[in-house]
């Protein structure tokens, strides 16, 4: 009996450590399955094409890429961060993609050599207390180094890939220096208390803990949907003629240089910014799509309301260490 | 005799290499760093790391010791109503992984769990309620996460130390509590710092509870190095520093364990339980009760509330099953394979007591000393370079947990083999068994218990496994710690309630079949 079990667990691993089948796409994806699900269901209805996520955090998986090369069974890759996404790219683990194929994107939310594309886009916006007025003079997001604001902001910890993006445009829109003695000024306005999520920053603002925190849009529309009446207002900062406008950061999807499963990869590509796809992927997260002419999430402010920061996106990933270095030069928490 | 110990030799030295391969990556990385970049690395990253490091070290020490030495007195020197019970809920805590106390622990005290709602209907709205994010709060999640292991060791010595000793000290005229002060304590100093060391090991490379409270230790930051930086280079230096970290108190533990043999003694008279009154029942109770308030029920509680609550939203569906499925694969597969690969290593150890052999197990524990992610970046370049063809498939995953907790395999069959004098093998040679025939028919009826705690060791330690899978799991194959932890930064409760109540539910039946095994040696 004994030898017979054996024989069947081993035959139980062998059986589940088989390769995949052929006709599936593998994706390694640092987006949260349940954002990427519909859209995948959706896709795999239309073309019959299986998809298997293979989810981890997305530098995690860029690490493995990287150390994969030729070996990986990954065919696509998708990250919520332009700059893990450009970084990807700058390690040559990308191949590009036809530039007509990918047109109907604008070009500041793609690679230059159009190795990637982004999908959807996020505006990085303050969350505000109703009431609590003490933050109500917040205009720009560097009045968050204000003194007055001690004890009262709510930002997450220095190693957020948002918060790592955010300070990145503002690096390219207005130099280091600046960047620097904001985030120094922040500093000393939390201490060592940061948050992990930024739905807890808009918790917090919204029990009156805080006054005021730097999160991206959805997460406000993420409570509001639950708590219609939560005491908190969302704010655009850097807006008026003088102000580098809001800070956006794209989640995009490229083809990785050594899938065996190129056309399929690309058939993906093509749903995903089609508008049906942009659709479906953006709606479950109130985000932006990048194809002009679909329609954001209703209640999200139109992105034709507001100012966007003038800066492509592929320099998320050009200046990131450059942003690591400021950061960790002021010892953000 | 003589091809005997060479096959022990040869197998053990096989197995010896294969757990090096992470620890040659680490020198080869390393080796890579320019003297600018050391002393980089040492100015503006080891100083932080140190203290960090040593603060919360100190910290889970102090912490489990507390909880661990009082929980093993009470329970191994007072005869009390439901005190089988209560032996089981101090080592039931070992059933959860770090990384899911940490989750746990981080909702519960947000201003709307139920910890932040008690702290505010008590403090009121006012006085902002504890944070976990600091060295406390990674210190209260590692402590009750690893107190049982004090207890475990500590309750095995208060039950064979030696009686009569205490009984003299207070036909002498000490009270109670100078006896434990002054005689009991002293005695039990060898199990105590065996578990205490034991307890830092697993401090000094604890992956998930660190990063849920990003709390910078050693371990974190060469995974943030890795991961955020692309830099292997500094991870390995900062990974060659902590391993020489590690590796003192490995031989500390050691060391004590040696030592423990003195201590205890196999013919004295045994420890007896002296019947609790109605206030020390009331007293005990309410102590150990908070203990497993904490490091149990309330885990429990929430992860019974929101499995409920995926149930309903039927969130539950065949791909977890998968997950669970996944799971039990790679647990029953590494423990078999680990329990087999430390065999011989032990058996090696046991016949020669040498310099090489005790360098073959320190070889053996570098499981113990490196960090998960350390340890699958090296298998991963290894495998890569050296055998291509497996990449992708379950056996780079297998060969991690391997190598990872092949120190407690070894462990866990030491005691056992040294029960193994040479004359019963020669005994069954002269009487014509072949070298087989002596294996399966002697060695391993001999070895059963030391057998058997090993696989259920490893076979819990894997279930739990995090940091090496997440990087070296096959292409969807998702297990339940890795759903933990995906679902876990994405907040959503619900589905990370159930794959920590399975790992649970996972872990007790082998727990339970150690426990019984455990009691039928030290009865």
């Amino acid at each position: 009996m004994k030898r017979g079990l054996i024989t069947f667990l081993s035959l139980w691993i062998l059986a589940l450590s088989s390769p995949l089948a052929a006709e599936e796409l593998v994706i390694y994806s640092g987006r949260s399955d349940k954002f990427i699900k519909p859209a995948i269901k959706q896709f795999t209805q239309k073309t019959g094409i299986k998809v298997v996520l293979h989810t981890g955090s997305s530098t995690a998986l860029l690490n493995k890429l990287k150390l994969e090369g030729k070996r990986t069974s990954a065919d696509l890759y998708i990250s919520n961060d332009a700059g893990n996404l450009q970084k990807g790219s700058e390690l040559n683990l990308f191949v590009p993609m036809e530039a007509k194929k990918v047109a109907v994107i604008p070009a500041n939310f793609r690679a230059k050599d159009n190795s990637w594309v982004g999908l959807s886009a996020r505006a990085r916006v303050l969350v505000v207390s109703t009431r609590d007025k003490s933050a109500d003079f917040v205009k720009s997001v560097f009045d968050l180094a204000d003194p007055r604001l001690k004890g009262k902001l709510a930002i997450t910890h220095s190693s957020n890939e948002s918060y790592i993006a955010g300070a990145t445009v503002y690096l390219r829109a207005t130099g280091s220096k600046a960047v620097k003695s904001w985030l120094s000024g922040m500093k000393s306005n939390v201490g060592t208390s940061v948050y992990n999520k930024h739905s807890k920053i808009v918790k917090a603002v919204a029990s009156g803990r805080k006054a005021i925190g730097l999160v991206n849009h959805y997460y406000i529309y993420r409570h509001l949907a639950k708590k219609p009446d939560a005491a908190i207002r969302i704010v655009m900062p850097d807006q008026g003629k003088a102000g580098m406008g809001v800070a956006w950061n794209v989640a995009g999807v490229a083809i990785v240089k050594y899938s065996s499963k190129r056309k399929a990869a690309e058939q993906l590509v093509a749903f995903m910014i089609s508008e049906a796809g942009q659709k479906q992927f953006t709606e479950v997260n109130r985000e932006y799509p990048t194809r002009p002419g679909v329609p954001a999430a209703a209640n999200v402010p139109k992105r034709s309301s507001y100012k966007i920061a003038d800066i492509p996106m592929s320099e998320l990933g050009e200046y990131r260490d450059a942003t690591l270095d400021i950061i960790e030069a002021v010892g953000m928490p | 005799m003589v091809t005997r110990v060479s096959t022990r030799s040869v197998l053990s030295t096989a197995v010896v290499l294969l757990a090096s391969i992470p620890l040659i990556y680490v020198f080869i990385y390393s080796g890579q760093l320019s003297i600018a970049q050391w002393s980089n690395l040492w100015s503006a990253r080891l100083p932080g790391l140190l203290f960090n490091t040593l603060s919360l070290a100190i910290l889970v020490t102090a912490g489990s010791f507390v909880l661990g030495v009082s929980s093993a007195w009470l329970i191994s020197r007072r005869e009390f109503v439901g005190r089988r019970l209560a032996t089981w809920l101090m080592i039931l805590p070992l059933t959860i992984p770090t990384y899911v106390f940490a989750h746990i622990y981080t909702s519960l005290t947000e201003s709307d769990g139920w910890l932040g709602l008690l702290w505010t209907a008590i403090f009121g709205a006012d006085v902002p309620n504890p944070e976990l994010y600091n060295v406390f709060g990674a210190a209260f999640v590692l402590s009750i996460a690893s107190f049982s292991y004090v207890f475990l060791l500590v309750s095995d010595a208060l039950t064979r130390s030696r009686i009569d000793i205490e009984e003299a000290a207070r036909l002498h005229g000490l009270v109670p509590r100078q006896v434990f002060w002054k005689v009991s304590l002293p005695m039990l100093r060898p199990a105590i710092a065996a578990g205490l060391a034991l307890v830092v090991l697993h401090v000094l490379s604890d992956f998930g509870a660190v990063s849920m409270l990003r709390y910078q230790t050693f371990t974190l930051s060469i995974y943030l190095q890795m991961s955020g930086r692309f830099d292997f280079h500094a991870a390995a230096g900062l990974s060659l520093i902590l391993v020489a970290l590690s590796l003192t108190f490995l031989i500390l533990e050691r060391f004590f364990r040696d030592r423990q043999r003195y201590y205890s003694a196999a013919h004295a008279q045994r420890s007896k339980r002296r019947p609790a009154t109605k206030v020390e029942h009331a007293l005990i109770w309410s102590w150990l009760g908070l203990i497993t308030t904490f490091a149990f029920a309330l885990p429990l509680a929430w992860m019974l509330v929101w499995s409920w609550q995926a149930w309903q939203q039927s969130l539950i569906t065949k791909e977890f099953w998968g997950y669970v499925q996944n799971s039990l694969v790679i647990s029953v597969a590494a423990a078999t394979l680990a329990t087999a690969a430390a065999l011989p290593v032990a058996l090696f150890h046991a016949r020669l007591r040498n310099k090489i052999s005790q360098a073959y197990l320190h070889l053996a524990s570098i499981g113990f000393v490196l960090p998960g992610p350390v340890i699958a970046l090296g298998i991963l370049s290894f495998v890569l370079s050296m055998l291509p063809w497996i990449y992708g498939s379950m056996f780079v995953l297998l060969l991690a947990m391997l190598i990872r907790f092949l120190p407690l395999a070894i462990q866990a069959q030491e005691a056992s083999v040294q029960q193994l004098s040479p004359s019963i093998e020669e005994a069954g040679r002269s009487l014509g068994a072949t070298p087989w025939e002596n294996l399966t028919r002697i060695v391993i009826p001999v070895l059963r218990t030391g057998l058997v705690s090993a696989w259920v060791l490893v076979f819990i330690d894997t279930l739990k496994e995090l940091p090496a899978t997440l990087l070296l799991r096959p292409t969807g194959f998702d297990t339940l710690p890795v759903r933990i932890w995906v679902e876990a930064s994405e907040e959503m409760l619900e589905l990370a309630a159930p794959s920590a109540l399975m790992l649970m539910l996972g872990t007790l039946p082998v727990l339970w079949f150690l426990m019984r095994q455990h009691d039928a040696v030290t009865k």
